[in-house]
């Protein structure tokens, strides 16, 4: 009776499978016209795949985008909130099993993610210069599209928003903010304990050290156009290394301690332990003000030489079930209209990679006119401080050297 | 050393008050509060954020039945495993049953992502992976060996005696499980059910990979907003999450008084 029973399962389990398999395949959208990838498109569903962690971007996309793409291209959008890393280890993982009719139609993606994707050829593409918004309002030759964390990108994904990476203060505690990494370390040594940087394992953390390494070499340039070696890292990294050993004893917890995240930063922040945080997104303090986290004193700043700034993407993996939907969806994405929404502060406040100037009149006057809220830099400020990101071998090579220099060599 | 009764009953308060009451509370306060500077003013500042940011996520319901569905099947497949087992190993004497013992126990020794990495080509070969049923699979992993173990004790103080003597007086195999086994047993079951439930409910990193995003639940919703920092939103978050293990608990507990002898009205003799 058991054997049976066992038996019994085994060709359950089979007949289960059997009903998941044997989904019809698309033509591929490569030879395709715009109208026919449209037409393909229509009444279809489409998955994306992203970082869930934000009320007010997945509100974006739930609340705004969804029923606007459903009435404009017949498709429904479903959104699963998974992390980046999860995602790829997915497709991975499909990749070597052949799996060919995936469930993950576009994923969000930049930086060391993008490359590992790419390389291990997780994508499908190139599929960006298909798309007509991208030709009409995105300026194709811009370096900010062609190379993401010095990877080109080839086509591979299409510019979905814009960042940079800034300081938040508060203005009730500090009148004059630093303006250079020399007088915030004058900062920090007058008042003791206030100041603090995530652990560079972290995205956020990691960003504050390759802004100060820039800072700390003769020229941001030697960074961003030599392309990685160790052999030059280590050379140029001595004096962002002596900084940090000279600030350590005025941290928070005479940096002994870390945060291991910019959500124990900011935390910490908002509680008034420390008195300043940072983040990869200009607009920030605008939400967290508005949900009661941060103070409402709070207001941002950027220091010289500049502020570290890159653009995030949206992608297609390779075996995405529904490449024309995808492709509808993402181009939807990148229209005015969206990329006005997104930048609005109400949901998300993200900058958007368009080329204002290449809008009607009418949007031009909208996207200027807009007020991002009080938190966020002006626009003049924002892209006179802009740096660009050097090659992704420095995010790797900080996280492995910040602990020999900075925890192990007391 | 001699404890007076009084003595015992305030140190008992006392602990679970300071290290089980008071945590729970503080939760739900924090959810009904803005995050609290403890430098600046000591108001509390009341709001409903938390929760309608919570209710406003738009497959937080789904994702709830989705876990209770998952958690009730994965529960279910651990008692059949858990009692044929664990009584497999408190009763029989086999070769190799020392081995047995310890293989049992080595998904708990393993890193469960290494093993849900390999499992899921498997699975996708198998087309198991996006699936529920996958889902349910692989969370047998981290709790199997946990009702082997609490189950295989269970029979252990059961003893053999008083089964060999339903035997002998004639009874059969089910009714001996159904008025025997189980009624006993119950302790043993209400732990095992409950930590598998518990188990299975939190698990993130492996459903992920091989639920892919299709099987989404609480965990799912819930795991990536640990990392935003408005900790009232986080605190409504977490009561929500611990209410899914009470309310399963309950009906857990309605179901056992279906089993026999458990009427409150029973004559005890």
């Amino acid at each position: 009776m058991k054997k049976s029973g066992l038996v019994g399962f085994i060709v359950f389990i089979f007949l289960l499978s059997a009903c998941s398999q044997g989904q019809s395949q698309q033509s591929n959208p490569n030879d395709l016209s715009w109208d026919e990838i449209k037409q393909q498109a229509d009444g279809t569903t489409v998955n994306i795949h992203m970082w869930g962690g934000d009320e007010g971007i997945n509100q974006y996309m739930d609340e705004w985008v969804a029923p606007r793409l459903k009435e404009q291209y017949n498709i429904t959008l479903e959104r699963v909130p998974m992390d980046t890393q999860n995602i790829l280890q997915k497709l991975q993982s499909e990749k070597q099993a052949g799996k060919k009719d995936g469930t993950i139609d576009i994923v969000w993606v930049n930086g060391e993610n993008f490359k590992n994707a790419k390389e291990n050829g997780l994508l499908y593409g190139p599929f960006r210069d298909q798309l007509p918004n991208f030709n009409d309002y995105y300026d194709q030759d811009s370096l900010a599209f062609q190379y993401d964390f010095g990877t080109p990108t080839e086509g591979y994904e299409a510019p979905w928003g814009k960042v940079q990476f800034v300081f938040q203060y508060d203005s009730n505690k500090i009148s004059n903010p630093p303006k250079s990494f020399d007088e915030l370390q004058s900062w920090i040594n007058e008042n003791p304990g206030k100041f603090t940087y995530p652990n560079p394992d972290d995205f956020s953390g990691n960003a504050f050290l390759r802004q100060l390494l820039y800072a700390t070499v003769d020229d941001p340039k030697e960074i961003i156009e030599e392309p990685f070696s160790n052999e030059y890292a280590t050379k140029k990294a001595e004096p962002m290394w002596e900084y940090l050993r000279t600030i350590k004893p005025d941290l928070w917890r005479n940096g002994e301690h870390y945060p291991a995240s910019l959500t124990e930063l900011d935390r910490l922040y908002s509680q008034g332990d420390v008195w300043m945080t940072m983040g990869y997104n200009e607009a920030r303090a605008e939400h967290l003000i508005e949900q009661g986290v941060f103070p409402e004193s709070t207001r941002s700043f950027v220091m010289e030489p500049g502020s570290l700034g890159n653009t995030h993407f949206l992608a297609i993996p390779f075996n995405s079930s529904n490449k024309s939907g995808a492709m509808a969806a993402i181009n939807f994405l990148l229209s005015p209209d969206a990329q006005y929404k997104k930048l609005e502060p109400t949901y998300w406040g993200d900058n958007t990679p368009i080329s204002v100037d290449k809008l009607p009149e009418e949007q031009q006057k909208k996207f200027e006119s807009l007020d991002r809220g009080e938190t966020v830099l002006s626009t003049e400020r924002l892209e006179n401080s802009f740096l660009p990101e050097a090659d992704s071998g420095y995010v790797e090579w900080i996280k492995e050297n910040w602990k020999d220099e900075i925890i192990r060599n007391q | 050393m001699q404890y007076k009764p009084r003595m015992k009953t305030a140190s008992f308060w006392f602990l679970t008050g300071s290290l089980f009451l008071f945590p729970v509370l503080f939760l739900i306060v924090k959810s009904f509060t803005l995050p609290w500077r403890y430098q600046a003013d000591f108001h509390m500042h009341f709001t409903l954020r938390g929760w309608s940011t919570l209710l406003s996520e738009n497959q937080l319901i789904s994702a709830t039945f989705i876990s209770l569905l998952i958690g009730a099947v994965v529960v279910l497949l651990n008692l059949i495993i858990g009692l044929s087992a664990g009584k497999a190993l408190a009763f029989y004497q086999f070769k190799g049953k020392s081995i047995m013992d310890t293989l049992f126990l080595l998904p708990l020794i393993f890193p469960l992502l290494a093993i849900a990495m390999g499992v899921h080509i498997a699975m996708i070969r198998l087309g198991l992976a996006d699936s529920w049923i996958g889902v349910v699979l692989i969370h047998l992993v981290p709790t199997i060996p946990y009702s082997i173990k609490i189950l295989r004790n269970g029979y252990v103080s059961l003893g053999s005696a008083m089964l060999e003597q339903s035997t002998s007086l004639g009874a059969n195999v089910r009714s001996r499980f159904l008025t025997i086994e189980l009624p006993l047993l119950k302790p043993a079951l209400r732990s095992t059910i409950f930590l598998t439930f518990v188990i299975s409910l939190s698990q993130y990193v492996i459903t992920a990979i091989i639920g892919g995003g299709n099987v989404v639940t609480l965990a799912m919703v819930y795991f990536p907003f640990l990392q935003s920092a408005s900790s009232t939103v986080l605190a409504a978050f977490s009561i929500w999450f611990a209410l899914v293990p009470i309310l399963f608990y309950l009906i857990v507990e309605i179901i056992l008084c279906f089993l026999p002898y458990q009427s409150p009205w029973r004559i005890k003799t």
